[in-house]
């Protein structure tokens, strides 16, 4: 399971991990583990701690992911990104849309 | 589990008891049973009734199991026959033959039922798997073909669309793989009325007939608000908008957008997501990086979309060099990017500029062991204006109903003059004058000199000798827009006047703005070509416009424009 | 004597199997191995012994007929390497167990038209 999911006891916080490549294969497992909730959180969290890479296709998921939890009411937060990954992040300027540490 | 299909079995063994004994086993389990009672005879069988499966014994006189076997398989070519060998040969090395020879199992004499049947349905999963995959290979490889046409069509398209710029100029240069579009990546080029030239590079988000799809509106944004005038702020927001409302909400388009003007000495620059451009300045050798500080176009709402640009000064002979993320990442066999770094090597290392291209091209083969196809670059000069001649538009009316005598007045205040650009309107107005319509470019010139002269010089009190170098430049430009943020009160008043003059016309343009003016006769000393970056703009409105003049005290400018009687 | 040479769950097996053919079967063995048997009384070429004793091992050995199906074994194997009158030995031996286990199969064949 490349892509794992856990929500706070209260259901406020979905945080969804994703190991290994973060690329279009992984396009189904990520938008299920957000789509499927019943009740929708108040705030996301992706931890990238264990993602090696990233291309265009996960920019487009995380927007995906922003758009379905509101938008510019969003509260989602890109953490744990490795170097690589960071790199990629700034350049597309994503750290306009999403909180990335 | 499935009840087993009947199947057709070829039965090749010559004991008549064991045929006749298998054939009965056979039957009973419910298939269709063929003999043959040596090898030759098995393929001939086979030829004629193409069975599902095959108990083949092993030696028979004629032609032996193992020889009939290579030749059964063989005729099957792709399909699976599965052949399984009758053998009461106990030696390990004769039963590896059997699989040697193509067999796929081998059922011992004697001959048990239950055994029989396992293995035959076994067999039979085995057939209908390797079935299945041809099909499916088969029908993946039609839909390929399809879509391979389909985008042939599309590229045909896009090629007529995308070729009504002026990517051939003089002072262009490009690498773009044949099939770019179908990497997503985009590249354009046209004139703006005034001589200047608006570049983008662009990378759609997927591949193929997606990032093509969405390529085709843009670069209609691009080249017809371009074609009027329309400043990168304005097109930007415009292409951002359309990308915004037609494509789903995964897809962007990562571009660098660039307006050169060769009259103004200057390049601005507006980067949303992609890798860095270079500025490479002849004299110094120094490379300045031009860095993404926006997000890719698409992404954000009209609302919250960001059109603010960068300025830079150029000199004659300075490039402004662009390239996609194909360059950087190049692997090599290591799974190692080629990175920024690197292209920073090759750039210490090159002595031509003009062969900088053949230079990354060489240092991207050296490193990864063959030369790559979808990387695209682009490198543009600034050249002396008079080298750049920009086709003359074409125009699709006749001009006999086009108005000869008339006036018109404008007065833009605080809150237009900080989002609305008049200069494209005021334009497509001046040309339904016919006679105005050769003369184009230098109109466009002109009321665009004057009308940021009033803007940035009168209203907002901006200093023009602050461009006298690359850091004074920026300075200007931050507080331009700072200046322009606050703009409150504050207006630009435009007079256009058309008449009839002897067999042609006349054209009056005066603009004034609300400012505080400047020493006229100071600045009308100053020899007509001087070249600094600051205070061109007389120069240019004298040497392009006739009879130009000053009033109060600065405040207001009045040109005229003439033109014959057309043939 | 000849019970302990002939599997007889085997031939019930076979008969199960069979049905009406049984008979059928039961004939073409016995004309079969008579045929077999000709052959190696007849050839002293090693390749072609070989070959018939691992034909008629293959149907013996269906037909329950364990023992003989042992022998037949051997002179495929050892064919080529026995003396000529090793061969002679062998092949007679043949002979005599078939004779042994001829009789139940014809019992069979009568049973059969009974039942």
């Amino acid at each position: 399971m490349s892509v794992v999911t856990e929500v706070s006891a209260d259901g406020q916080k979905l945080t969804i991990s994703v190991k290994g490549r973060f690329d279009f294969g992984r396009h189904q497992e990520f938008r299920e583990s957000y789509e499927r909730l019943t009740k929708k959180p108040d705030s996301i969290v992706v931890d990238l701690k264990d993602a090696t890479y990233l291309d265009s296709s996960a920019l487009g998921m995380l927007l995906l992911l922003r758009d379905h939890a509101g938008g510019d009411d969003s509260d989602v937060r890109v953490v744990n990104s490795n170097s690589d990954v960071r790199k990629i992040l700034a350049i597309s300027n994503f750290d306009k849309l999403f909180d990335i540490s | 589990m499935q009840p087993l299909e009947p199947l057709t079995i070829l039965i090749a063994e010559d004991s008549a008891a064991d045929r006749l004994l298998l054939s009965t086993i056979v039957r009973r389990q419910g298939h269709e049973v063929l003999t043959a009672t040596h090898g030759g005879e098995a393929v001939e069988a086979f030829i004629r009734q193409k069975p599902h499966l095959v108990l083949m014994d092993a030696m028979m006189p004629v032609m032996d199991g193992f020889e009939a076997a290579r030749q059964i398989k063989k005729l099957a070519g792709e399909s699976l026959v599965p052949i399984i060998f009758l053998t009461s040969l106990t030696e390990s090395e004769a039963l590896a033959r059997c699989l040697e020879a193509g067999g796929d199992d081998f059922l011992a004499k004697p001959y048990n039922q239950v055994i029989l049947a396992a293995k035959i349905k076994a067999m039979d999963r085995l057939r209908r798997l390797q079935a299945t995959v041809l099909q499916q290979r088969d029908l993946i490889a039609k839909h390929h073909d399809y879509l391979l046409n389909e985008q042939r069509v599309a590229k045909a398209v896009f090629d007529k669309v995308a070729h009504s710029g002026c990517l051939s100029a003089p002072n262009i240069r490009y690498l773009q793989s044949p099939y770019a579009l179908f990497n997503g990546d985009l590249l354009l080029a046209a004139y703006t009325p005034a001589g200047d030239m608006h570049v983008l590079l662009g990378d759609f988000t997927g591949h193929g007939l997606p990032a093509a799809v969405g390529a085709m509106p843009l670069a209609e944004v691009f080249y017809g608000m371009t074609a009027k005038g329309y400043g990168l702020a304005e097109t930007l927001r415009e292409m951002n908008a359309k990308l915004k409302r037609i494509l789903p909400v995964d897809m962007f388009c990562c571009a660098t957008l660039l307006c050169l003007s060769f009259q103004r000495r200057s390049v601005e620059v507006w980067n949303g997501g992609m890798p860095d451009g270079y500025l490479h300045c002849l004299a110094t050798g120094e490379r300045t990086p031009l860095a993404a500080r926006h997000l890719p176009l698409g992404v954000l709402s009209p609302q919250t979309f960001d059109d603010r640009t960068e300025v830079h000064p150029m000199a004659v002979g300075d490039r402004v060099f662009l390239l996609s993320d194909g360059v950087i990442d190049t692997c090599d066999a290591n799974d190692q990017l080629f990175g920024v770094e690197r292209l920073h090597k090759v750039f210490a290392a090159n002595r031509q500029p003009d062969r900088l291209f053949e230079d990354i091209e060489q240092a991207l083969q050296d490193f990864r062991g063959e030369a790559r196809d979808d990387v695209s670059m682009v490198e543009v000069s600034l050249l002396e204006a008079e080298q750049i001649n920009p086709s003359a538009p074409v125009y699709s009316d006749s001009g006999q109903s086009c108005p000869l005598d008339w006036s018109v007045s404008f007065e833009f205040r605080g809150a237009t003059l900080k989002r609305f650009n008049p200069l494209p309107y005021l334009l497509q107005l001046l040309l339904e004058v016919h006679g105005l319509r050769a003369q184009s470019g230098a109109l466009y010139s002109v009321l665009a000199e004057l009308y940021s002269n009033a803007l940035e010089h009168g209203v907002l009190g901006l200093d023009s000798s602050l461009k006298r170098d690359a850091s004074g430049f920026a300075h200007y430009y931050e507080q331009r827009n700072a200046r322009l943020e606050a703009l409150q009160d504050g207006y630009v008043r435009v007079h256009l006047q058309v008449r009839p003059e002897g067999e042609g016309g006349c054209l009056v343009v005066r603009v004034e703005d609300s400012g505080q003016g400047f020493d006229v006769a100071r600045v009308m000393e100053r020899p007509l070509d001087d070249v600094r970056l600051s205070g061109r703009g007389v120069s240019l409105v004298r040497q392009l416009a006739r009879n130009a003049s000053w009033s109060d005290d600065g405040r207001s400018a009045r040109v005229e424009f003439f033109w014959e009687a057309l043939a | 004597m000849a019970d302990t040479h002939v599997d007889h769950e085997a031939l019930s097996a076979l008969r199960e199997v069979m049905e009406d053919s049984y008979p059928e079967l039961l004939d073409t063995f016995l004309a079969d191995s008579e045929n077999r048997l000709r052959e190696l009384q007849q050839t002293a070429d090693a390749d072609a012994l070989s070959s018939v004793a691992h034909s008629f091992k293959g149907s013996s050995s269906n037909m329950g007929a364990t023992r003989l199906a042992v022998l037949c074994q051997e002179l495929e194997q050892h064919a080529k390497d026995k003396s000529p009158s090793e061969i002679i030995k062998l092949v007679a031996d043949i002979h005599s167990e078939f004779a042994d286990v001829r009789p139940v199969y014809v019992a069979e064949r009568q049973r059969s038209l009974t039942h």
